[in-house]
């Protein structure tokens, strides 16, 4: 009897927790959501998003003539809402992956995420290679996390997945890592913050494979086919390298982007 | 919610959700037994005549009771542990930190339990002949551990939950691989309440096996 109790209850629950998920309407303003917790990509400067993906955001929808609300949703809640339809898309940084486009369309890929090595001073890490059999810190769900899962095995300990950089960046300095691998901005500049720290940055454009962000829709979302073509024309009038060198002091290599569709 | 559930990923993490649990399992009993025998010295501590015992204890209490677990994790794992052992370990950081935590409500039901047993008992027992020491083991402790039980079930199953915490250091327990599945695939619902499923399992067995232990007492 008692049993029966705990299950009906713990049934319960979940119907509340089902009953709890209603549909928004997204009317003529387009409701997009984001995670702003991944500088410079997108974060928060006091109540204000901001970063790459913002900017970037923005060209697009004046391109295409449409009008939106960037809403800072956090990682968990934005993949809920887009699967659902209760936001018509999420900017994110969001790797383009095989096992995502399961349960979502992506747009053409707007980003190429390239990731860098950090090891300490003396280390003899030279290459992706030289990570098997050591012990390596990536912030979940980033391409680091996809690309380092890929070379070490999806259930290998020595991989330790963090909610941020900030905390694998500080194992790797504690000396409870050997390597910490993410995005090639956020380790620059972490390096350059902390000088004193004596960092060795590592680059192998060979062993990492391109991986790439795309703007994440619901399946068979009618907003892909309006932003596409506004990505490509941005990327081609200049708009795109012009954001870019805003956020990231340099060139980027479009050539990488308009090959990777 | 359900429409599209993917019992397929699951299956996939299962291997490693179990592996996940083993180590929760591992890391919950260590925790509730040092963090038990801790809070008993603490509980007494903080019931003292003296001072000097009493007050650290209290300040002790204070803290582990007033700040977030999720913060005491991180200052065991980078500060405590990282001073201690030259480098970083999360399973030993993440005893040390659980047990630390349950250290503090482990005193104060320690310490609620003795005191709520009558003072005419102590007074009797006193009057009888019998030495402070005796009577707090013959009379006063029987009495007041059956008066604990219930308390400490509560916090044995907070902490198997609140163990859940420790993914934020990489300790690949069950939330931890549940996260990775999070990541790969986007999907909240198959990794949350895989984990969900996990705990419930695994504080149902421990509740009973409180009660098993309530009955026999």
């Amino acid at each position: 009897m008692v049993k029966k109790g705990l299950m009906l209850a713990f049934v319960g629950m979940l119907a509340l927790s089902v009953s709890a998920c209603g549909k928004g309407a997204s009317g003529d303003v387009y409701k997009i959501a984001t995670d702003a917790n991944y500088a410079p990509m997108e974060s928060m400067d006091k109540d204000k998003i901001v970063g790459f993906d913002v900017d970037f955001l923005d060209a697009v929808m004046k391109q295409a003539g449409l009008k939106y609300k960037l809403t800072n949703t956090g990682w968990d809640p934005m993949q809920e809402y887009v699967k659902k339809g209760d936001y018509d898309a999420g900017v994110s940084s969001v790797s383009i992956t095989d096992e995502r486009k399961q349960s979502y369309d992506f747009s053409l890929p707007y980003f190429e995420s390239t990731n860098m090595i950090l090891v300490k001073e003396g280390s003899d890490i030279k290459s992706a290679l030289d990570l098997k059999g050591k012990k390596v810190a990536v912030q979940s769900s980033t391409t680091a996390d996809t690309l380092m899962t890929e070379i070490m095995g999806t259930g290998n300990t020595d991989l330790k997945k963090y909610e941020s950089n900030t905390l694998a960046f500080l194992e790797l300095d504690k000396g409870g890592v050997d390597a910490a691998v993410a995005d090639i901005a956020i380790v620059k500049e972490y390096a350059k913050n902390n000088p004193t720290k004596k960092f060795v940055l590592v680059e192998d454009k060979e062993n990492f494979g391109a991986e790439f962000y795309g703007i994440l829709y619901p399946k068979n979302s009618e907003l892909k086919a309006k932003l596409d073509p506004a990505i490509q024309a941005i990327i081609e009038n200049g708009k795109y390298a012009e954001i870019y060198k805003k956020w990231f002091g340099e060139e980027p290599n479009t050539a990488v982007l308009t090959g990777a569709k | 919610m359900f429409e599209d559930f993917r019992f397929d990923i699951i299956l996939d993490y299962v291997p490693l959700v179990l592996k996940g649990a083993l180590l929760t399992v591992g890391l919950s009993a260590a925790s509730i037994l040092l963090g038990s025998i801790l809070g008993l010295g603490i509980g007494f501590g903080k019931m003292s005549r003296h001072w000097y015992l009493r007050w650290p204890a209290v300040c002790y209490v204070n803290f582990f009771r007033g700040t977030p677990l999720y913060v005491q994790i991180l200052m065991v794992h980078f500060g405590l542990i990282y001073f201690l052992l030259g480098t970083t370990n999360s399973i030993i950081a993440a005893i040390t930190a659980l047990s630390l935590n349950s250290a503090a409500y482990s005193a104060e039901i320690y310490r609620a339990g003795i005191q709520s047993i009558d003072k005419g008992q102590t007074e009797a027992a006193l009057s009888l002949g019998l030495t402070g020491r005796q009577t707090m083991r013959h009379i006063i402790l029987p009495q007041a551990v059956k008066r604990m039980i219930p308390a400490f079930g509560n916090e044995f199953i907070t902490l198997v939950k609140d163990s859940s915490l420790i993914a934020i250091i990489a300790a690949p327990e069950i939330m931890y691989w549940s996260n990775a599945m999070r990541s790969q695939y986007m999907r909240i619902w198959e990794p949350y309440l895989t984990a969900s499923l996990v705990y419930f399992i695994l504080t149902y067995s421990l509740n009973k096996l409180l009660l098993y232990i309530e009955r026999k007492v």
